[in-house]
Parts: C-alpha cells; sequence; structure tokens
C-alpha cells in the first residue's frame, strides 16, 4: 500500500480506479470473507500506480461517505468481471430477505449451516432485479429515499429497535422486548378472567384450576373419569400432565387452593394471582424460546434489525395474549410446541419437529387444524428425498410418532392400565355429541344459518349428514395447501438424472451431499407458513363444534408471515387486517369477560407496535379497500354497541352483525392464502408442464469467454429463482456454476 | 445540530406564551414558518411522539383494573362533595372521613371534573354513596389522570423543541412523561401528580425561556392546586426576586416586582377570594395544614430521620445487650415495639419537634438560595429548585415518601448535565423509585411496578450513561465510584430480600409451635412476629435513605463548588 501512495497517479488510470473504487466498497464483505487471495491480485491488476488516498479524497467522496447499499450488484456480471470474484464461491453470502414468504429456504444461524443457505435467496434477487432495472440512484437519493418511508412507515417496533441500535443497546433488545411483553401479559392479568364470579360453573379459568386440583389429588386412570359434570377433563394427557405440575407447585404455597372439591369456585386474589404466573411461566418457557427460534431459523439470513422487529410483533400478538392472560387458557403452550416443531424443521430436524407437533397435539386437540399441513410436509419430504431416503425417513417418522404418543397415553395403555381405560380419555377429547356450532362464531355454518339457512332445523334428526358435510368442507378447504406441498415435493424430488450422473463424475462430492442429508429443508418449505394458514383457517370455517377463541390457530401462521414481512406489502395488510378482525370477532367473548379496556389497549398498543393505522389507508389494493371496508363497518359496530342496547327481539344482534362481517374476511384470508400458496409453489417448484424442458438451462459450458458466460450466467440464476426454471435444473445448474467458478479460480491463480 | 434554534432570548413583556403555541421542531424549521398560522392545532408530532403517547396510554388502560389506594375513594369522595355542595360547604363537610384538604384550585379542578362524571354515572358524585367502586367510576377517574396528565406530556414536548441537545432532552422527556413514580403513584396507587407536575415543569420551561413573570404565576397557581409545593417555593421567591424584579447590578425595578406581586395575588384571590368572603379561611387552612401529625409517616420515607430513627433503635438494643447506661424514654421503647405504626418516640435520642425540622430545613436551604443569589441563572435555579425540594423531603416534619417526585422530577431535567449530575441522578432516581415500591403491597402490582421500573432504568440509564460518561480521575473517585455501584447492585439483593422474606417468616412461624400456658413464648413470638413483618419496610426505608442522603450531599457539593 505504502508503495501505491507514493506514485504519481495519471489521468486514465485515476478513471479506472474511480470505479474499481465504488464497487470494490461494495464488496467488502466478500473480500474480507474468504477469498483473500483474490485482492491483491484485483488491485495490482488496475492500481499498481494509483494513490488510493488522493483519488479517493479529490473526486470520490460523496460515494465513500455515503456508500450505496448495494450488496447484491456483486452478482451481476459486471460486478463480479470487475472483481473477479466468483458470484457463487462459498464466502458468507451476504443475502437478506429470506423470509418463511421468500421463496428460497433458508437456515438458521443458531442451527448448523447447510448447503442451503448458500443458495440465492429469492427476495434478494427480488431486489437486485429492482436495481438493475434501473435504480442507478446516487446514495443521496437512496438514502432521502429511506427516510421519506422511514417518516411514513415503520411501526414503534422498528423505532424503536432502530433508537435502541444506535444507542449502541442491541444486545438489550429482546431481553427488553421480552420483559415488557411480561410486563403486558401480567398488567392483562390484573382484570378479572372467564367466568369470574360466576357460580356454580364458573368459566375456562375454573376449568383449569379444576384439572389442577383433579389431577393432583386422584389417581391417573380416574382423571378422564371424575365428575364430568363440574369440568370433566377434556383435553389431551399433556394438559393433565402440565396441570399436575402447576397443582403440585401451587400446593406448594398454598393447599387450599387446590383441595379436592372443596375449592370449587375459589377465587382469592392469592389464588388468582398462582394462577395467571402458572400461566406467565409456561409461556415465558415455551412459546417465548419458541419465537426466538422462529426469529433465528426463519429470519436467521436476514438483519439484526428485522429480526427483532419480527419479535416483537409476535411477543404482543393481541388475540393471544388477550386469551391466555385475559380470558385464561393455555393456548401459548400448545401454539409454541407447533411452533417448535415448525422451527425445527426449518433446521432440518424433521424427527425433532414430529415430536414436538405430537406433543402440541397430546396438549390441545386443537393442533389437529395444522396436522394436514404438517403431515403433508412431511410426507412432501419423503417423496422428495425419492425412494430410498423416502421411505427411510417415513419409517422414522411413524416410529417416532407412534413412540411419542405411546408416552403420552402410557397411563392409559396396558401395561399400567386394562386396555379400556384408553376410551375414557378418547371419548373425552372428541366429543361428536355437541352442536354443529356453539355461541356465534364467525365461520361459514353460523354465518350461512344467519343470512341463508337455519342448519340445524333443516338438518333436525339427521345430524350426522351435517358431520359428514362440515368433514368434506374441511377437506376441500385444506386440500389446496395439502396437494401444494405434497406436489412441491414430487415436483423437486431428487433423482438421479442422466446429467447428474455425468456431472457425478465432475462433482462427486456435491452431489453425494446432496442425495445423502435427509436433514436439508425441502424447497417446499416456504410453503409451509400458507399451508398452516389455509388448512387451519379451513378448519376454522367449515369444521364441526368451533369455538371463537380457535381463531388463534389461523392468527398463529397468519402472524409468522406478517412478521418477516416490509411494511404495506400486500402480505402485511392481510396479516394486520387478519389479526385485528380476529381480536374484533372476539370481542363478544371479551366483553363477557370484563376484558373491554384490555381489549380496545392491545388494539391500539399492537397495531401501534407493528406501525398500522386504520384510519390511514390507501385504497390501492383490493385488501386496502377491503380494510377500510371492515374497519369502518366494525368501528361502527362499536359505537352502535356503545350508544344503543339490543333490542328485546334480537338480544344477539351485535354478536351477530360481529359475525356478518368477520366471516368474510376470514373466508378471503383463506383463499388468500390458498393464492399465495399457489404463487409460492409456482416461484419454488417451477411452471406446471415445465418439466420437460427440465436441464435446458445447464447447457451453458465454461470454455465459453468470461464476459458473456457471466452475464448468461446472471440471466440463469435470475430466471430461476423467479421461478422460471424448474428448481431440480436450478440446483443442478448451480452446481455446475460452482464447479465452473472453481476451474476459474485455478484458471486466475495459476495466471498469478 | 446547526439547524436547532434553542429559544434562550429572553421575552419580557409579552404574554406567557402556553405549550400549545409552539410548533419548533429541530427537524425542520423551514416547515415551522410555514405552520405559523395555526399554532393552536399544530403539534408537528414526530412518529415516535405519537407512538410514545399512544403506547403508553394503552399501557396504562391496562392498568385500570389494577389496586388501588384509599386516595381513589378521597377523590371520588371530592367530586361529589364539589358536586352536590354548595362551595361555601366545601371546606366544612364531614360526610366522608376524607375531607377536602387541598388547595382551592384543585376543588375547582374537582368541580370540573364532576361535571362529566355525573353524566357518565350520578352516583359517583351522590354524596352519600361512600366507598362506591363500580366500574363506571374506576374508568372515568383512571382515565381522567391519563387525560390530564397530558398537559404534562405537552410540556415536556416543548422542553424538547428548544433544547440545546434535543436527543438527550428527548430521552429526558420521555423518561419523566413515563417515569415509574407517576404510574406507582398515579396509575396504580391514584393521584393527580403527573397534571400537578406538568404545571410544575411548565412553569420551569418559562423559567427557561426567560419568561419569569409566567413562570412565577405559573407557580402561584400550582401552589394553589396542592401546598406540598410550598417545599419548592423558596427557590422561587429568590429567582425571581433577584433575577426578574432586580437588574444585574442590584437595584430593584419596581415596574416589574409590582407586575409580579399583582399577578401573584390575582392567582391567590381567584384562589381563595370566595372564602376569605365567606370568612372560611381559618377553616381552610386548618384543613390544609393539620400540625397533629408524626415525625415519621406510617412507612418512614427514605429521609434523614429515616436514618436518626434507625440510629435509635440500634442504640435502643445496644443498650438492652450490653447495660450501657442510656437514658432510655420509655414511651420510646413502648414506640419501638409497635412498629413502624403510629407516632414516632425516640427511646434514646433526644426527640424532635416540629420547629428543629423546621430551623434545620430553612438552615440548609439558606445555603443554597445564598448561592442562587449570586448566581441566578437558569441552570442554577434548576439546581436550587431541586435542593429546595430535596432539603423539605430530607429533614421536613411528616414527610410522605411520594414527595420524593418533588426531587426525581426537577432533578430529572439536570441528569445530562455533567457525568458528576448524572450519577446523582441514577443514585437518587433507583433509591427514589424503589421507596416507592411498599406503596403498592399487592404482590400482582408489585411485580408489576419492579418490572416496569427495570425497563424504565434501562431505557434510560443506559443510554444516558454512553453519552456523558466520564472516566474518574484519580483513585479516590474511583473507589466512590466503585462503592456507589455496589450500593445500586445492592438493589437488586433487597429486592430479592424483601419478596423472599414474608415466604421464609411464614414457613418459620408454622413450623415454632408455642404451648398455651407458655406467655413468653407467645407474647416473644408475637412481638418477634410483628417487628419481622416490618423488617422488609424498615430495611427498605433506610437503605433507600442512605442512598437519598448520599445524593443530597453529592447534589449540594457540586451546586455550590459549581461555577455559574
Amino acid at each position: 500500500m505504502d508503495e501505491m501512495t507514493s506514485s504519481a497517479p495519471s489521468g486514465e488510470v485515476r478513471k479506472r480506479h474511480v470505479r474499481d473504487r465504488t464497487t470494490s466498497f461494495n464488496s467488502i464483505p466478500h473480500i474480507k470473507g474468504g477469498s483473500s487471495t483474490l485482492r491483491p491480485s484485483t488491485l495490482r491488476n488496475c492500481t499498481s500506480t494509483t494513490s488510493l488516498r488522493s483519488v479517493g479524497s479529490e473526486t470520490d467522496q460523496s460515494e465513500i461517505i455515503a456508500p450505496v447499499p448495494r450488496r447484491h450488484l456483486l452478482q451481476t456480471a459486471e460486478s463480479s468481471q470487475w472483481l473477479r470474484l466468483d458470484t457463487f464461491s462459498d464466502t458468507r453470502w451476504p443475502s437478506r430477505g429470506v423470509s418463511p414468504v421468500s421463496a428460497a429456504s433458508s437456515t438458521a444461524s443458531a442451527f448448523p449451516t447447510s448447503s442451503a443457505s448458500k443458495r440465492l435467496s429469492f427476495s434478494a434477487l427480488m431486489e437486485q432485479e429492482k436495481m438493475v432495472r434501473g435504480i442507478t440512484a446516487s446514495a443521496s437519493h437512496l438514502k432521502e429515499r429511506q427516510e421519506s418511508e422511514d417518516d411514513l412507515g415503520p411501526g414503534g417496533a422498528r423505532r424503536w429497535v432502530r433508537w435502541m441500535h444506535r444507542h449502541g443497546m442491541k444486545a438489550w433488545v429482546v431481553p427488553c422486548a421480552v420483559a415488557a411483553s411480561m410486563w403486558v401479559k401480567w398488567c392483562i392479568g390484573l382484570g378479572t378472567y372467564s367466568g369470574h364470579a360466576t357460580p356454580p360453573m364458573f368459566g375456562d379459568y375454573e376449568a383449569q384450576r379444576h384439572w389442577m386440583e383433579l389431577t393432583i389429588h386422584l389417581p391417573v386412570r380416574e382423571w378422564y373419569t371424575y365428575d364430568l359434570q363440574y369440568w370433566g377433563l377434556d383435553y389431551p394427557p399433556l394438559t393433565a400432565y402440565a396441570s399436575w405440575l402447576c397443582g403440585k407447585v401451587g400446593a406448594l404455597f398454598e393447599p387450599s387452593w387446590l383441595s379436592l372439591d372443596a375449592s370449587r369456585g375459589i377465587e382469592s386474589p392469592d389464588s388468582k394471582i398462582f394462577m395467571r404466573a402458572s400461566v406467565l411461566a409456561l409461556d415465558t418457557l415455551l412459546y417465548i424460546p419458541a419465537l426466538y427460534t422462529f426469529m433465528r431459523t426463519w429470519q436467521g439470513t436476514r438483519s439484526s434489525r428485522t429480526q427483532h422487529v419480527a419479535l416483537v410483533t409476535l411477543l404482543f400478538h393481541p388475540a393471544l395474549l388477550l386469551v391466555d392472560f385475559g380470558h385464561f387458557q393455555y393456548n401459548s403452550v400448545m401454539l409454541g410446541l407447533t411452533l417448535i416443531a415448525i422451527n425445527s424443521f426449518a433446521a432440518g430436524y424433521d424427527l425433532m419437529g414430529a415430536v414436538f407437533f405430537v406433543l402440541s397435539l397430546g396438549f390441545k386437540q386443537m393442533a389437529l387444524y395444522y396436522a394436514p399441513a404438517i403431515g403433508s410436509y412431511l410426507l412432501g419430504k419423503c417423496i422428495f428425498l425419492g425412494p430410498v431416503h423416502g421411505t427411510r425417513l417415513f419409517t422414522r417418522l411413524a416410529f417416532t410418532v407412534i413412540i411419542t404418543l405411546a408416552f403420552l397415553f402410557a397411563p392409559f395403555l396396558p401395561p399400567l392400565a386394562p386396555p379400556s381405560a384408553i376410551l375414557a380419555p378418547i371419548s373425552r377429547i372428541f366429543p361428536f355429541a355437541r352442536g354443529l356450532f356453539e355461541d356465534k362464531v364467525a365461520n361459514f355454518w353460523c354465518f350461512t344459518n344467519v343470512l341463508l339457512i337455519k342448519w340445524k332445523r333443516a338438518f333436525e334428526g339427521s345430524e350426522g349428514t351435517l358431520v359428514k358435510a362440515s368433514a368434506v368442507l374441511t377437506a376441500l378447504g385444506f386440500l389446496p395447501g395439502v396437494a401444494g406441498l405434497l406436489w412441491g415435493g414430487w415436483k423437486a424430488r431428487l433423482q438421479p438424472s442422466k446429467e447428474q450422473e455425468k456431472e457425478g463424475a465432475a462433482a462427486p462430492s456435491a452431489t453425494a451431499s446432496l442425495v445423502s442429508i435427509p436433514s436439508t429443508p425441502t424447497p417446499t418449505l416456504p410453503l409451509l407458513p400458507y399451508a398452516l394458514l389455509t388448512s387451519s383457517m379451513s378448519f376454522f370455517l367449515f369444521s364441526f363444534q368451533v369455538h371463537e377463541k380457535t381463531i388463534l390457530l389461523p392468527l398463529l401462521p397468519l402472524t409468522l408471515l406478517l412478521s418477516g414481512a416490509p411494511l404495506n406489502e400486500e402480505v402485511w395488510m392481510w396479516g394486520v387486517l387478519g389479526n385485528n378482525v380476529g381480536v374484533f370477532s372476539m370481542w363478544p367473548l371479551l366483553k363477557k369477560d370484563g376484558l373491554g379496556v384490555q381489549y380496545f389497549a392491545m388494539l391500539l398498543l399492537w397495531n401501534r407496535v407493528v406501525g398500522h393505522d386504520p384510519f390511514r389507508l390507501r385504497p390501492n389494493s383490493f385488501v386496502g379497500l377491503l380494510s377500510i371496508a371492515v374497519y369502518a363497518a366494525a368501528s361502527l359496530l362499536q359505537a352502535l354497541e356503545l350508544v344503543i342496547s339490543p333490542p328485546a327481539r334480537y338480544p344477539d344482534l351485535f354478536p351477530v352483525l360481529n359475525v356478518l362481517v368477520c366471516t368474510p374476511v376470514f373466508g378471503l384470508v383463506w383463499l388468500w392464502s390458498v393464492k399465495r400458496g399457489i404463487e409460492v409453489g409456482w416461484a419454488t417448484g417451477g411452471l406446471p408442464g415445465s418439466g420437460a424442458r427440465r436441464g435446458d438451462e445447464v447447457q451453458m459450458k465454461p470454455k465459453e469467454s468470461p464476459a458473456v458466460e457471466s452475464v448468461r450466467r446472471d440471466f440463469g440464476v435470475r430466471a430461476m429463482s423467479l421461478g422460471y426454471a424448474p428448481s431440480q435444473s436450478r440446483r443442478r445448474a448451480l452446481e455446475s456454476l460452482r464447479a465452473e467458478s472453481m476451474e476459474r479460480d485455478a484458471i486466475l491463480s495459476g495466471r498469478q | 445540530m446547526s439547524n436547532l434554534s434553542p429559544r434562550s432570548s429572553p421575552i419580557q413583556g409579552h404574554p406567557p406564551p402556553i405549550p400549545e403555541d409552539s410548533n419548533e421542531t429541530d427537524a425542520a424549521p423551514s416547515k415551522v414558518a410555514a405552520k405559523r398560522g395555526w399554532p393552536w392545532f399544530n403539534w408537528d408530532l414526530s412518529r415516535s411522539e405519537v407512538d410514545l403517547l399512544l403506547i403508553s396510554t394503552g399501557l396504562k388502560l391496562l392498568l385500570f383494573p389494577s389496586y388501588r389506594s384509599t386516595d381513589f375513594e378521597v377523590h371520588r369522595n371530592w367530586l361529589a362533595i364539589t358536586h352536590s355542595l354548595p362551595i361555601s360547604q366545601w371546606y366544612y363537610d364531614t360526610t366522608s372521613e376524607w375531607t377536602l384538604d387541598y388547595p382551592p384550585f384543585f376543588a375547582y379542578f374537582e368541580k370540573l371534573l364532576s361535571i362529566p362524571a355525573s353524566f357518565v354515572d350520578a352516583k359517583i358524585v351522590d354524596l352519600n354513596n361512600l366507598g362506591y367502586n363500580a366500574w363506571s367510576v374506576v374508568a372515568y377517574q383512571r382515565s381522567t389522570v391519563i387525560f390530564t396528565e397530558l398537559l404534562l406530556g405537552a410540556v415536556l414536548l416543548r422542553f424538547v423543541r428548544g433544547a440545546v441537545d434535543p436527543s438527550r432532552q428527548r430521552i429526558i422527556s420521555a423518561s419523566l412523561f413515563l417515569h415509574p413514580g407517576f404510574l406507582i403513584i398515579d396509575h396504580i396507587h391514584f393521584q393527580y401528580n403527573g397534571f400537578m407536575f406538568g404545571i410544575l415543569l411548565w412553569s420551569i420551561l418559562m423559567a427557561r425561556e426567560g419568561n419569569k413573570l409566567a413562570s412565577g404565576i405559573l407557580f402561584a397557581v400550582l401552589l394553589n392546586f396542592k401546598h406540598i409545593y410550598m417545599y419548592l417555593a423558596p427557590a422561587y421567591f429568590i429567582y425571581l426576586l433577584r433575577s426578574y424584579c432586580m437588574s444585574p447590578s442590584g437595584q430593584i425595578l419596581p415596574t416589574r416586582f409590582i407586575s409580579l406581586a399583582n399577578a401573584v395575588i390575582v392567582v391567590f384571590v381567584i384562589s381563595l377570594g370566595p372564602f376569605i368572603l365567606m370568612g372560611q379561611l381559618p377553616q381552610l387552612l386548618s384543613r390544609l395544614f393539620p400540625f397533629t401529625r408524626g415525625l415519621n409517616h406510617a412507612y418512614w420515607a427514605p429521609n434523614a430521620w429515616a436514618l436518626v430513627t434507625a440510629a435509635d433503635r440500634v442504640l435502643l438494643q445496644f443498650s438492652k445487650r450490653f447495660g450501657v447506661a442510656l437514658s432510655v424514654n420509655e414511651s420510646g421503647v413502648a414506640s419501638t415495639s409497635r412498629g413502624l405504626v403510629g407516632d414516632t418516640v425516640f427511646a434514646v435520642i433526644p426527640n424532635v419537634k416540629p420547629l428543629h425540622t423546621f430551623i434545620i430545613t430553612i438552615g440548609f436551604q439558606a445555603i443554597f438560595l445564598i448561592k442562587l443569589w449570586s448566581a441566578p441563572t437558569y441552570k442554577s435555579f434548576l439546581t436550587a429548585l431541586t435542593l429546595c425540594g430535596y432539603t423539605s423531603f430530607m429533614f421536613g416534619w411528616h414527610v410522605h415518601e411520594k414527595a420524593v417526585l418533588l426531587v426525581l422530577v426537577p432533578l430529572s431535567l439536570l441528569a445530562t448535565e455533567t457525568y458528576a449530575y448524572f450519577k446523582t441522578f441514577v443514585i437518587a432516581s433507583v433509591a427514589g423509585i424503589f421507596s416507592l415500591f411498599p406503596l403498592l403491597f399487592t404482590p400482582a402490582e408489585s411485580l408489576a411496578e419492579v418490572v416496569y421500573s427495570l425497563l424504565w432504568g434501562a431505557f434510560v440509564i443506559i443510554p444516558l450513561n454512553r453519552q456523558v460518561y466520564e472516566f474518574p480521575r484519580s483513585v479516590p473517585w474511583v473507589i466512590l465510584e466503585t462503592l456507589e455501584n455496589i450500593y445500586l447492585l445492592g438493589f437488586a439483593a433487597l429486592q430479592a430480600f424483601v419478596t423472599l422474606f414474608p415466604l421464609l417468616v411464614r414457613s418459620r412461624s408454622g413450623s415454632t409451635v408455642c404451648t398455651p400456658g407458655d406467655v413468653s413464648c407467645s407474647e416473644d413470638a408475637a412481638a418477634g412476629l410483628s417487628a419481622l413483618e416490618f423488617l422488609p419496610l424498615l430495611l427498605t426505608s433506610v437503605y433507600c435513605a442512605v442512598g437519598l442522603v448520599w445524593a443530597f450531599i453529592r447534589l449540594s457539593v457540586i451546586y455550590l463548588k459549581h461555577q455559574y
């Protein structure tokens, strides 16, 4: 370097150098990243006689002061030509924007990296696309735009995270956010709960407390048979075990809270604190770590700010907080277990994921709403892995699931109990004897019941038909999601084709690793959240015996999708709308529980945190228009309810109107999830029927001249990433490109 | 930083600008000029300010169903008194034990609040409806607190607008708006401190902007809302006299003096006038100043007297154990066995009379006021004001722990002056906020207040510390800093002790069984238990008092040594 600075600059070289300087600024991570041998050669090529310092200070100041965030330009032919960097070298890949929304799979930094992390991400390339398409904007321009967007756009969470990062409190963001969310949860718990002061039956609070009392005092076999009229246990065994644990802890403090029969309806302040604390403890132990790992796995390759914002968005999820900490239930345990399962899938630990999902099912049978999506994902993965590895994985999964279930139900199974003992929990868990729907639920049945046809009257005496109809409709509802996952797995299945066999000789290690690692995430992974949404929403809309609280299940995948999405994108808009309407749909329930203030406070808080202003919407898309209409209707309804009491003839007027507002939104969210599923599936799996052209793009050979080659390469990759090329050929193309670049490296180093 | 326009030029003779008419932003001075036309409606709030406002409102809403102290019923009763009785009866009514004992402006304020209350629920303002705690009254009263606290927010916003360093001032303003003290006392315990500190800060703001007449008027108004602010009055008096009514060379400016005096008199006439006309002034004053209470409150406020009382207890035990002949006051011994309840009578140390506390307070204040007289600048005034409040808190008669806000709020404004100020602020704030914890004794609210305070501390102390930290220059300073940090860490241990202690006591009392005939055993157990019950309170009080006294000494030294 010293030698360089001492020599005098010549005009021509300086010009060249200016260019080099700008590009190399962008490439700093790359140069640092791994290929350190390249740097001296690059510099020597063009600037052996120039002064770096003088050029920088004279001509290039603006660009040096404010470097353009153009990381992805590296992947263009231009920059790689200049830098002689191989685009697909195994350096740290600066990809952004990998989220459930984006098509390419991502892996966690929390988990061991797999080869998948080195693949291109979908949205990173979308960004690059924008760049290339004519945003040759200067740094200042970009910065300006960013600032104006900041001013309009991001929500409280983003601003807060930015503030924290700027004040050097990056490490504090997660603990503070978790503590703040716990504070909010606890303060929601200061209010009343389901069934507060309403003897003789009370509500969900009393049910949960009763189960603690029941499990710590009775032998296991009586759990599902004891006094069924008074809140008999009707959740799967894991709930019972958790109740037992909580009960044991509670009895340490004060046995009278949980004495058998005598404690029924106890509502002392102390016992309330204990109950609330038990929810908070389980939530903190299961759900918050699940959210954290979600952040690290699904958003692992994104900036830490985005990750933090996503975490904050999820931590203050209003519907869940209101139901768990206000109304009183333990939904976060079930959702947390499912979330851990999904995270495990994303990290490639399918068996662990399966165990956690079974645990989730074993906590609350409601997790069945997710079962079609998760089952078909795993099946799709088995298909993807091909006959040998697929079968192996399938066998392992089946074995794991059966073992886990057996463990869960062990106390009711033969070695420990007579064979008939299992019937009691099963019949309690799946009650088919109740009606089609309870209360006023914003689903298809209640909606049509109000508008079109009185189902109960029409099918009097033949309820079985209704049950079948609801089962068929539900199945039809989740079919698109299931089909997408299976088809995606089939489409992308690993199959030793002719070219691969040929290439196998050239790059044996890469091919072998692709086949022999059953822990790589499947290409259908980005479809999973959408499939979960489709499946749970279809259950909510069409299935039998739905409760309004069940909307939490579709809201989880919806919020997961929303958390990683950029502001005011379609996904984000749908997510926010779905969440707000979800909370609104529970208004009658919350009002009954005396949680009206908490309801308003949480809506205010969360919308402010994510940066959504329902009163400042732009009708520039379908979802924007829909939001305006729905919010108008909802606020009108709330205002009316405040002012007018319902007429005596229709005491349920407001709940019914609520159903009429909410159901169409849920239906549309379901349709949208199907549509997005198809889109994402298309992007990852390729066009239907394009299989014939499979492998066409791989005809590029490394013998061509470097310039032409790099242009074509870039083109090819972009086409693939956008879903125009089938994924299998894409992978093979990547392989060949990698081999190619290695070759070129060798040539380069040879030249030196 | 260059586009900021600190408004330091004094605008004298102008009518006092009220916070609403400010639209300066540090970000866009050009916008300001364009929007001058609609000052009342133009707030130019940045999005983060709106965030802070709405999110904090959301959090406060969540506290609606939390524990309420008797102050809630006190204020409801005042709503009823002012609504259903003629003004002549306000200070005579004894229907409830919670008689009206705030100055007339607060009574007018309650009268104002009672008008919407009667529409919300007529039972709220029913005088005989004692202890009414329906949802309507809770929601109404709690929302009036949130609503009136907006004044505090508006004033704090104005503090940011003209600040020398807006980014620091923004943190300080936010820290005051979200102060755990306000959350604990106003939104859980129930009072209207946010509103009244809004007026105080407004008055301080006017002083900063050079509008000292307005500052004086606002302080007079504040005094007529709540007379506890008399703690601060000496500093105001000296400051206004020296810097407003006198020229820098020391000549009295009669016009200014007369205008200030007239303005203050007008305020007092509006407030007290009706009662003077009705000849009720003695009755009013007897309500306002009941000199029948003891030196310490039931729970010792963490001030100098707490340390003295603790020393007395220690000396008593010492004399009992080792038989040292000390003249022991028998009633004082009885007083100790009653724990912290009731009047405090010392057993060993000579008793303290109200007059003594008064003299000590005035003496200390005089020192600071002399300094203020010689250096009547805004910063000096602010420090002297803080010290005035601090002295009253330290040595006052029957000080309530809530009065610590009188110290913490003005001290916060000084937090970023230098590192020395900052460290004082940290010690005083941590000790002061911790000393408020016993105000809420219900476990649910206790957890909430602890977590909230921790979060507040993280968001305020860490970023400010990064900005103002100075490395200690010599070994004594290093030692001092280490000791202070150890003291601050000690609060974690203290909190752990306070939380776990009741559980320990219960398990121990459960295990010791006294036989019915054994008198000494049961007596001992009872005495031990009652003493044990108060042990956490006593420890909290003493430990906080140590920090607050130390912060007082620190601040005094800083002030007296500082060259203005």
